[in-house]
């Protein structure tokens, strides 16, 4: 048992945990939810022995401890998976899965022997059919994972603590992972799992602690609660939906792609994009939507097919300039990489796209370029200090907001959204999906690509459904069930 | 009174301030213990000595501004000294050898530019090799002779003041440019971010492209100025000016991941070590100990920023 006692952390100018009590009993699995800046991050950190200044006491089976590195977490029976997974991708999974702890024989030569064969043991077991000399960085993030998980069983952890593990991973994988769990759980290991998505918290947590502003706001059974009350207690409103209503008509056709393909990645790829739409790309991780939507943006090239904007063909980007140039903005699943500069401001970020229209000759008109963020600032209610303020500071939500500021500024007609509500909380979300909808009301048209089934299908007008490369089917919102769309995504309906 | 306390805020959050700091703290000591350390004679002396480095190193922020780096300034300046010295000697009048000196710089420092945004190589490397097959080229040449004498109007742009004010202009310019053009914005967000800044429309190879040659170009306008002071050129010249120009980019401040600095903050970092090395030079310390304290100055710097990283 994990008593957590009155634990308090605070940051220059944020109280990141206030006070927080809860136990998490042996052998549970235990969900932990709560919006960004909840204190979820921060609890997880003292946990895993990252943080040790705080105030307040853990108590393993009675006995309180206080981590000071990770290792030492590991050592007294916790182990923490990351979201970003901390696998080294060079190293084969058997050295991964030891890392570390590497099994010496007489002389410190290593025993390879015993790790290949120790390392299929956990795998067996995990039934996990990995090659345990393969290449960590050529696996799946699904699989990558799972050797995390391998690296906590071979340390005989007694606590596994995984941090929003389904970020990355379609619905197959997630099923597959909540498989896992269970069987951990049989072998009698406790697992804190922390994750915004309250459908999978439902589906494997048997109870639920809800965070709110570094306060614990409640500890219940699963069985004891509904899905409504918790995403109440998580943002102390009810949200009535969770999806806005569709109300934008779809008008003329905007974008038509005719047998796009691009070797090795996706082939004949045709679909039309009309004003006011929002079209839906479905697909397991690996199914090609991504790189579809980085070579319409410019940003890699096609090799065959074309584009047809606003009923001209315009051949094929070469640059995402020129992409940005005839209206066409790509908002990328991989926010912190491709979509911001974490060390430069607010202000500096969003204007970065629209310099030259900002611009006198080659000089930058400040009072313009302040006042054209402050209006995007108030529109997306973005919660800042100061538009001078580093990015890097924002959560989640609100740096998808300046990223979206960013496009937007530059008044494209033709938006890709690759997982925009990837690691942002539910009300972060609910805007995200508003700004979508007024976008559409506007009669711009968006790709909508996301792995999340229940999104795609609550926000699209039409699904997409792309299976290894190619287009398997299309759905209206109407016919799109979410069965029916997961067997088309996984080939159960192949003849 | 409540007017005053915001801009007393911000100049107490100027990222130069430290700098400034140890600045007063290295006259006032130098000052003190070396006699005719505060005189404007000395301050010539060292306006002169920084000025070239100078130079060199405003080039060189732009550069680590984009997250890049070139170890080949100093082989630069050296080329155009030693290829442009033998117009000088063959009777050039100054307002051929001067253009044609700069205009080396500006191809070498295309060059370099061309070289890092075509091959998927990192700048450190391709410029280790540049900086290499520059000075190999020079040698070939020059056979390593020096070349001397120089005529006097050729000394003009190397004597009094004149370097300094090279500089000032110089700094003048480009402080301005990164801070208000559309360029110096981008150079940030480069450096702060080089695939976003791509999926932002930043056309990131020219900009590349063009800070290289710009760097290119200032190392032998230094090269120039070098020439003035000394009365000669050497095979050897600007040996080592790569690293006082990266370390005076650091010590003012410049993340050295690009994305973060300032041109003035290198400007006060290349005077304080302009400073140092001086007092050091008057108070008869071993040349040998000045390397160790710049070493030791970067360090510092480096662990300063890497601090002040870890606080955010």
């Amino acid at each position: 048992m994990i008593a957590i006692e009155n634990v308090s952390k605070s940051f220059p100018g944020v109280q990141a945990l206030d006070q927080v009590c809860f136990t998490i009993r042996d052998g549970e699995v235990h969900g932990l939810v709560g919006e960004n800046g909840a204190g979820k991050s921060t609890l997880i950190k003292i946990l895993s022995g990252i943080y040790p200044d705080y105030e307040g006491s853990i108590r393993f089976d009675g006995a309180a401890r206080r981590f000071t590195a990770v290792h030492e977490a590991q050592a007294g029976g916790v182990a923490t998976i990351f979201q970003e997974l901390t696998v080294i991708r060079e190293l084969s999974v058997a050295e991964n899965i030891f890392l570390g702890r590497e099994p010496v024989r007489p002389g410190g030569r290593l025993d390879w022997n015993a790790m290949w064969s120790k390392s299929r043991e956990v795998l067996s077991f995990l039934d996990a059919p990995l090659d345990p000399r393969a290449q960590v960085g050529r696996l799946s993030v699904a699989n990558q994972q799972l050797v995390e998980i391998c690296k906590a069983l071979v340390l005989n952890s007694k606590v596994i603590i995984m941090d929003e593990p389904t970020s990355s991973l379609t619905e197959h994988e997630v099923r597959q992972l909540f498989a896992l769990i269970r069987r951990l759980k049989e072998r009698g290991i406790t697992i804190l799992y922390v994750s915004h998505k309250i459908g999978e918290i439902f589906a494997i947590c048997d109870s639920v602690t809800v965070f709110r502003d570094g306060r614990h706001i409640a500890t219940v059974d699963r069985h004891a609660t509904t899905q409504d009350q918790v995403i109440s207690m998580m943002v102390g409103r009810s949200l009535s939906m969770i999806f806005p209503l569709r109300t934008s008509r779809r008008g003329e056709k905007l974008l038509s792609v005719r047998g796009a393909g691009r070797a090795g990645e996706f082939q004949d790829v045709s679909f039309e994009l009309h004003e006011g739409e929002i079209l839906g790309f479905a697909g397991l991780i690996g199914a090609g939507r991504t790189e579809l939507a980085r070579a319409l943006f410019g940003a890699a090239s096609l090799s065959s097919g074309e584009v047809i904007l606003h009923g001209r063909s315009i051949g094929r980007f070469k640059h995402p300039s020129r992409a940005l140039a005839l209206g066409v903005a790509y908002l990328s699943e991989d926010r912190k990489r491709e979509g911001l500069m974490l060390e430069l401001s607010i202000r500096e970020n969003m204007s970065l796209a629209v310099l030259r229209r900002i611009s006198r000759y080659l000089f930058i008109r400040r009072r313009r370029e302040r006042e054209l963020v402050d209006s995007y600032i108030n529109k997306f209610k973005i919660k800042m200090n100061s538009m001078d303020q580093l990015v890097e500071s924002l959560s989640g939500g609100n740096q998808q907001k300046v990223v979206i500021s960013k496009l937007l500024m530059t008044e494209a007609r033709v938006f890709i959204f690759d997982e925009p509500t990837r690691g942002i909380d539910v009300g972060a979300k609910y805007e995200i999906y508003k700004i979508m909808n007024d976008l559409t009301a506007e009669g711009r048209g968006i790709l909508f690509i996301s792995s999340e089934l229940p999104e795609v299908l609550g926000v699209s007008d039409r699904i997409l459904c792309m299976r290894e490369g190619r287009l398997a089917r299309e759905f209206t919102r109407a016919e799109a069930d979410p069965e029916a769309v997961m067997r088309v995504l996984t080939g159960g309906d192949a003849p | 009174m409540s007017g005053a306390r915001p801009a007393f805020r911000k100049v107490l959050q100027l990222r130069e301030l430290p700098i400034l700091f140890y600045l007063a703290i290295m006259i006032a000591v130098f000052s003190i213990a070396v006699g005719g350390f505060f005189s404007f004679k000395n301050f010539e002396n060292i306006s002169r000595q920084i000025a070239t480095v100078g130079i060199v190193s405003v080039g060189m922020t732009l550069i680590i501004l984009t997250g890049g780096i070139d170890l080949s300034v100093g082989a630069i300046l050296s080329f155009a000294i030693n290829i442009g010295g033998l117009g000088i000697v063959a009777g050039w009048p100054m307002w051929v050898a001067y253009p044609f000196m700069l205009a080396l710089g500006l191809v070498l420092g295309w060059l370099n530019g061309f070289l890092i945004t075509r091959i998927a190589v990192p700048a450190l490397i391709i410029t280790l090799g540049t900086m290499n097959v520059y000075r190999g080229v020079i040698m070939v040449i020059t056979k390593g002779r020096y070349i001397t004498p120089i005529p006097k109007g050729y000394q003009a742009i190397g004597s009094g003041y004149v370097p300094f004010i090279f500089l000032a202009v110089i700094l003048g310019v480009f402080i301005y440019i990164s801070l208000n053009t559309r360029f110096g914005r981008n150079l940030f967000a480069i450096g702060g971010g080089e695939q976003s800044a791509v999926y932002s429309g930043v056309p990131v190879r020219r900009y590349k492209m063009i800070v290289y040659t710009i760097s290119g170009v200032l190392s032998a306008l230094a090269g120039l100025i070098l020439v003035g002071k000394s009365g000669f050129i050497q095979p050897q010249s600007g040996l080592g000016y790569e690293m006082s120009a990266i370390a005076a980019v650091v010590i003012g401040g410049t993340s050295i991941f690009g994305g973060s600095g300032s041109v003035l903050g290198t400007f006060l970092g290349s005077v304080l070590m302009g400073l140092i090395l001086a007092g050091l030079t008057m108070l008869a310390v071993n040349p040998y100990w000045q390397g160790l304290i710049t070493g030791v100055l970067i360090i510092l710097a480096i662990a300063l920023d890497t601090v002040r990283q870890l606080r955010k």
